[in-house]
């Protein structure tokens, strides 16, 4: 990552989601972040989210990068395309199996019990809600962790693993977040103990 | 290329020809049985019920998650039994499912994809009885395929144990007995690791072990105060390579080991085709017949000793005969004890080798799950040290009830611990959302430290395996029924590995997450030993100290069925070390005319 080009790194989270909702921001990040950032995917985009609605997909993936935001270490959720990877795994999810149509039922489910206690906190739908507002709610979900036990809590134990599997098997996770060296030819030295550590 | 492709399969066989020897089973006792019986100039055949897979394409080891339209998991229409079903459902546990295939559990977080066609399809092998985890590989190589590597030698401790405590029965060998062979298997096989000079868990002719790193060099100078040890793992993996060997090439430390459920594709990790069977096919003396599943030991009528073998050809669904002058069973332990129920005769109603009644009794494993996981706090944030390209992190051998004797269990365990950074960060389990946690995951990454235990399960006679008498197989063949439950001895022992596991972390100043205190199912180690076992009584034992069935002087049994007891080693170098013994014994009896 170049010195020259702080501009995009150095925007707050705030102030990128003020520039544009959605796909939109990622292009400058990726542009300023190097060849590894994860490409827009723009025939993907125009394509549409394959199991959620438009809508649906819209609150998953704002949910996604809340959890998983670009910092100023590296890109997030969204430019890791996370959203888009969990529609496509609940896409794929044939509903003549019980159990996974109990799962794809169970994420729209638990989009509509955020949406649902956003309106009981704020009198706003998620997506209609103040930054500080969405952020409110993932914390009161969040909050419960451990155990977990209305549907909008429930919910947010499977959005996140969900949301860091996709994130750290994504190029921008393993590679830009995580800066992973393996999964090559070691020089050799990765065997054979160190003098001194035994 | 790193290594030589493997030799063509040959298209027909010939079935009309004797064989000096058949080998039932191309797993680490099979391979082995076939390496040393081909060495010793014997002609063999050997038959395999699964197929060869196209390995290096299955295990697909460096594939990047991203690459992989599911990240590593299998089909959606397929389904990886979890534990849960292993406790609540019961045998067979396919039945009833959904999906259109059901495969045992034995997958790795991101392998799902890699293994599935390794495992048995649970729906063409079901089997009753108590809850079970019957893990079985059938294929070219078996279950050497994907191997957990962990590659330790048995002592007298566990050879003499009856001596030692009074329970069950001593093995009819010595550690001086066995003391070549597993030197033999080190040299031919590779293995890695450091020297402890530990009488309880001897040395092997070690290649360059994988180093430790920051956490796992705390933790073992914290051991050392109470006088445990913690050893870089011991893997069955050649870090220096192995000249004689073309099939293999040395480890790279790439970092594949830890993210699949196993599996090596440059063969730096010891797998059977690669390092017993392609090598024997060399010497022009194997013929290898794959998609044959035995089942039964034929017998001549007149001298009651075995003659060959009727198996199904897979592919036609026909029964047909190999001939031998010997016959070496090595298909796993509970496949090879079903094999000889299965082979029932006049001279043999109840199962060739089966006159003691011990056959599919005295079963033994290792029983696993308590262990805990914490992290090392002075190393959050620091560099992160590359550990997932390691074949293991490390090894804390046995130490209980070696001089001392404990009240409460007899026996001991070993841990298995992994720490360090992997491809996918174990802090991902970090609590919260936001920078906070991303933070959180980044500088914990590679701070993580966990062990689990592995503890001796006592052979029982009455925890074993019969034939089912109704259920069948897709072929046709009985099934098995199994009664196996762990006693109050694993019990206990389970009891006392979650406690130590988090003492030995607090010690060594980890901060500890969580401990983890529930047995899993019977079978999960997939170390499934006895059933067949050695010794010197023909009443109470199945074989000889040659793996050689007291009953028919040219039936060999060399899988761990033969095993008297489990010890809290991994198995596999024990395994291995006793066919090698075993079928050089065979080849001087042949010789002497003496089978």
């Amino acid at each position: 990552m170049s010195d020259e080009k702080p501009s995009a790194l150095d925007l707050t989270r705030r102030e990128v989601l003020k520039m544009a909702g959605g796909a939109a921001v990622v292009a400058p990040l990726a542009a300023a972040l190097g060849p590894l950032a994860a490409p827009v995917a723009a025939a993907q985009a125009a394509a549409g989210p394959a199991f959620f609605t438009a809508a649906e997909f819209r609150l998953l993936d704002e949910l996604t990068e809340l959890i998983i935001p670009t910092d100023e270490h590296s890109p997030g959720a969204r430019a890791a395309e996370v959203a888009a990877y969990i529609d496509r795994r609940l896409a794929g999810y044939d509903p003549a199996y019980p159990e996974l149509q109990e799962t794809r039922e169970a994420w729209k489910a638990g989009l509509g019990s955020i949406d649902q206690l956003s309106r009981e906190m704020h009198g706003a739908a998620f997506m209609e809600a103040s930054e500080e507002k969405r952020v409110a709610v993932l914390e009161r979900v969040a909050k419960a962790e451990q155990q977990a036990t209305t549907p909008a809590e429930k919910f947010f134990g499977q959005l996140k693993s969900w949301t860091a599997r996709g994130y750290y098997t994504s190029k921008v996770g393993i590679h830009q977040e995580m800066e992973y060296k393996g999964n090559s030819l070691q020089p050799g030295d990765y065997a054979g103990i160190e003098a001194g550590s035994v | 290329m790193l290594f030589q492709a493997a030799p063509a399969l040959p298209s027909e066989v010939d079935l009309k020809k004797t064989y000096d020897a058949v080998v039932i089973g191309s797993g680490a006792a099979g391979g082995m049985a076939a390496h040393v019986l081909t060495a010793q100039g014997l002609e063999v055949l050997l038959l395999e019920a699964g197929k060869k897979l196209d390995i290096e394409a299955e295990l697909k080891s460096m594939e990047w998650p991203y690459d992989h339209p599911r990240r590593g998991a299998m089909p959606y229409e397929a389904h990886a039994l979890t534990s849960n079903e292993y406790t609540i459902r019961k045998p067979p546990y396919a039945a009833g499912m959904p999906w259109r295939n059901v495969y045992s559990y034995v997958q790795g977080w991101s392998g799902t994809d890699y293994s599935k066609n390794i495992v048995v399809d649970e729906k063409d092998h079901p089997y009753t009885g108590t809850n079970y985890a019957w893990v079985r590989a059938r294929l070219l190589g078996g279950k050497t395929n994907i191997w957990g590597r962990l590659a330790l030698r048995l002592s007298d401790l566990d050879f003499k144990a009856k001596s030692h405590d009074g329970y069950g029965e001593d093995w009819p060998i010595s550690y001086a007995d066995i003391e070549p062979y597993y030197a033999k298997v080190d040299l031919y096989l590779g293995i890695s690791g450091h020297p402890e000079k530990l009488p309880h868990l001897p040395d092997s002719r070690f290649q360059r072990a994988t180093t430790l790193n920051p956490a796992e060099v705390r933790l073992r100078q914290s051991l050392r105060k109470s006088g445990r040890v913690l050893t870089p793992y011991r893997a069955g993996v050649t870090t220096d390579g192995l000249k004689h060997n073309k099939y293999r090439s040395k480890c790279f430390g790439r970092g594949a080991c830890s993210r699949r459920v196993g599996g090596c594709d440059i063969h730096a990790a010891f797998d059977s085709p690669t390092g017993l069977i392609y090598p024997a096919m060399d010497t022009g003396k194997l013929t290898l017949r794959t998609r044959s599943i035995a089942r039964e030991v034929l017998v001549d009528a007149a001298s009651g000793k075995a003659r060959g073998v009727a198996f199904v050809d897979e592919g036609t669904g026909a029964v047909l005969e190999a001939k031998a002058k010997a016959v070496v069973v090595a298909a796993s332990t509970l496949e090879s004890a079903r094999l000889l129920l299965l082979s029932k005769s006049r001279q043999h109603p109840n199962g060739i080798g089966n006159s003691s009644g011990h056959v599919g009794h005295n079963f033994c494993e290792h029983v696993m799950g308590p262990g805990a996981y914490g992290f090392v706090k002075d190393l959050v944030g620091k560099p992160r040290t590359l550990d997932d390209g390691r074949p293991g992190s490390f090894y804390i051998p046995r130490f209980r009830n070696l001089k001392e004797k404990r009240g409460d269990f007899i026996r001991g365990y070993g841990y298995e611990g992994g720490s360090g950074c992997g491809l996918y960060p174990d802090s991902a389990a970090a609590p919260g959302f936001g920078k906070a946690y991303k933070k959180a995951v980044r500088e914990g990454a590679g701070a993580g430290i966990g062990l689990g235990a592995f503890g001796e399960v006592l052979a029982r006679y009455e925890n074993g395996v019969s034939l089912d008498p109704e259920v069948k197989d897709k072929w046709g063949i009985p099934s098995l029924r199994f009664h196996i439950k762990f006693g109050d001895n694993e019990k206990k022992m389970a009891a006392d590995m979650a406690v130590v596991a988090k003492e030995m972390l607090e010690e060594a100043g980890v901060e500890v997450l969580g401990t983890d205190t529930s047995i899993l199912t019977e079978g999960w180690s997939i170390h499934e030993l006895g059933t067949a076992r050695m010794g010197n009584d023909k009443k109470t034992s199945v074989l000889n100290q040659y793996q050689q069935a007291h009953d028919v002087k040219n039936l060999f049994v060399v899988d761990g069925s033969s095993h008297v007891s489990a010890a809290c080693q991994n198995p596999t170098w024990t395994i291995m070390a006793l066919a090698w013994r075993s079928c050089e014994y065979l080849a001087e009896e042949m010789r002497k005319g003496n089978l």
